[in-house]
């Protein structure tokens, strides 16, 4: 029967078009073009705003509400509307592979993506962690109830974003070739980061299963442990934190004199204050602390808020 | 301590004009290469339709679907492409299966219509992208000698969400997710044998 059919269809096969002698006009097949260049400026300009207004929000503005707001706006921007798509983490890679291959192909806006909130880490710390990064953002809003996580132990971990950050650079430059014995290791170059970035799967709504998984672990560890991914996990963080040891502002959780008194190292979720002060590295902008420090709020008129201003003699 | 502080003062900023210095010039050097804007999109030439392009995409529709090239389409009543020629003939003799699991193959009657000999019409085919999940089945199907090769895969930027890494291309077996400038038109030669596509 099939070689019937076959039959068939030979005998109907035709070889160009045929000739419909005028009574039909062919379509043309539509080829949708990529995004318009201003959407990609867009993308820079939100970046840029975003950075900006998350530094003003928190240093100068030393706003809790604020930086939530920012957060929720960065969710469904870089988010839901991108779906995670273009983001600084990924485009570690993007730069590696660009600088190991001359024949690959980099957009001018993944390198914008990837320098800029580096710049900003130098001027006003991990901002961009604090207002800007929606897996960031996602992690802050499900933080129920944080557990304090022993100093060794938070110690030891940091140093994992930089072994992911070397894995990952290693992998999207080079690929692993081993050969040892009879054991034959053949990966070629990958992305691990998008490969196993926690959050995308959220933001897409869809996602290969592991992916799912470990999303979901992230957000029932993330509420009890303040950004597990971000502290211990994400290796632009680990860039960040670099870069924001040298921060030209950084947070400074009295508005004007110290007082010691340690209510803000309570209130910090993420174990980032060493010394009653707010350790650069470490400090994922989130400014929760200033809602918890006496000074800031008799700043603000008193303890209560409102109108009475509280004089407090430290 | 005043002492202490103007030192930490002067590490920082060492610290941050070398940052900056660093950052710049890592900048300054990729954006020699950098390309306006470069987008993926399939190679027909390398393409085998091996059906990852389904499986792999980030979105749960693939943004990789099947197009028609109605310049080189035969309009051929039966098309190797829409009608599953493996399978159980009808009492016409013409088989009864379809090659797209989707159904996103579609087909009207153009021309000069017969009414009473279907063989003798000629048929328009489109595939309808919100069914379409870019398996390449009909594509395959199309090659030529079978068909005119007239049906290819194509990354649709309306759909594409431009990732910094394609997930097709990582799983692509025959490297023919390629990175090309903006428009992000497919090559239409080969490179190998100068033919056109």
């Amino acid at each position: 029967m099939a070689v019937l059919a076959t039959g068939v269809l030979f005998a109907q096969y035709q070889k160009k078009p045929p000739d419909f002698g005028g009574t039909y006009s062919f379509p043309t097949p539509e080829h949708p073009e990529p995004r318009a260049a201003w959407v990609h400026v867009l993308d820079i300009v939100m970046l840029a705003a975003g950075l900006g207004l998350a530094a003003w929000l928190i240093l100068k503005r030393r706003s809790r509400p604020g930086v939530l707001v920012l957060s929720i706006g960065a969710i469904a921007y870089f988010g839901f509307y991108r779906r995670g798509c273009i983001c600084p983490i990924g485009a570690i890679q993007n730069v590696t592979l660009s600088l190991v291959d001359p024949r690959y192909m980099i957009s001018a806006g993944v390198i914008v993506f990837f320098f800029l909130p580096l710049a900003a880490a130098l001027l006003f710390g991990r901002v961009f962690c604090g207002g800007v990064c929606p897996l960031g953002a996602v992690q802050d809003f499900v933080l129920l109830r944080p557990v304090r996580v022993p100093r060794r132990l938070d110690r030891a971990l940091s140093w994992l974003p930089y072994i992911y950050l070397g894995l990952a650079v290693w992998f999207a430059g080079w690929g692993l070739h081993l050969k040892i014995g009879a054991l034959q290791v053949q990966w070629g170059r990958r992305f691990l980061i998008c490969e196993w970035d926690p959050f995308i799967g959220l933001f897409r709504i869809s996602g290969p299963f592991h992916m799912l998984a470990i999303g979901a672990g992230f957000i029932l560890a993330g509420m009890f442990i303040g950004r597990p991914y971000c502290r211990w996990l994400c290796p632009y963080g680990g860039l960040l934190a670099i870069l924001a040891r040298v921060s030209w502002k950084n947070v400074s959780i009295t508005p004007d004199k110290e007082l010691d008194c340690g209510l803000c190292a309570d209130a910090c979720p993420y174990g980032a204050i060493r010394n009653l002060r707010a350790d650069r590295a470490s400090c994922l902008a989130c400014a929760r602390c200033y809602e918890y420090c006496p000074r800031e709020l008799e700043t603000r008129g008193g303890p209560g808020g409102g109108d009475t201003l509280v004089q407090v003699k430290p | 301590m005043n002492d202490k502080s103007t030192r930490r003062q002067f590490l920082d900023r060492t610290g941050r004009i070398i940052g900056f210095t660093a950052i710049g010039s890592a900048a300054g050097l990729l954006a020699r290469r950098a390309s306006g804007n470069a987008v993926y999109q399939v190679d027909p030439f390398k393409c085998t339709s091996c059906d990852l392009c389904r499986t792999s995409c980030v979105l749960s529709l693939s943004a990789v679907k099947a197009v028609n090239d109605f310049e080189k389409c035969g309009y051929c009543m039966l098309c190797p492409a829409y009608m599953d020629v493996n399978s159980r003939p009808d009492e016409k003799g013409i088989p009864a299966g379809k090659v797209c699991p989707q159904d996103a193959l579609k087909r009207r009657v153009v021309g000069a219509v017969d009414q009473d000999d279907p063989n003798n019409n000629y048929y328009e085919y489109v595939v309808d992208e919100t069914r379409c999940d870019g398996c390449g089945k009909c594509v395959k199907a199309c090659k030529p000698p079978a068909g005119n090769g007239s049906l290819r895969l194509e990354i649709r930027y309306t759909r594409c969400v431009e990732c910094n890494e394609c997930a097709i291309q990582i799983a692509c077996p025959d490297r023919a997710i390629v990175s090309v400038p903006a428009p992000g038109m497919a090559p239409m030669e080969s490179p190998v044998e100068g033919k056109k596509s």
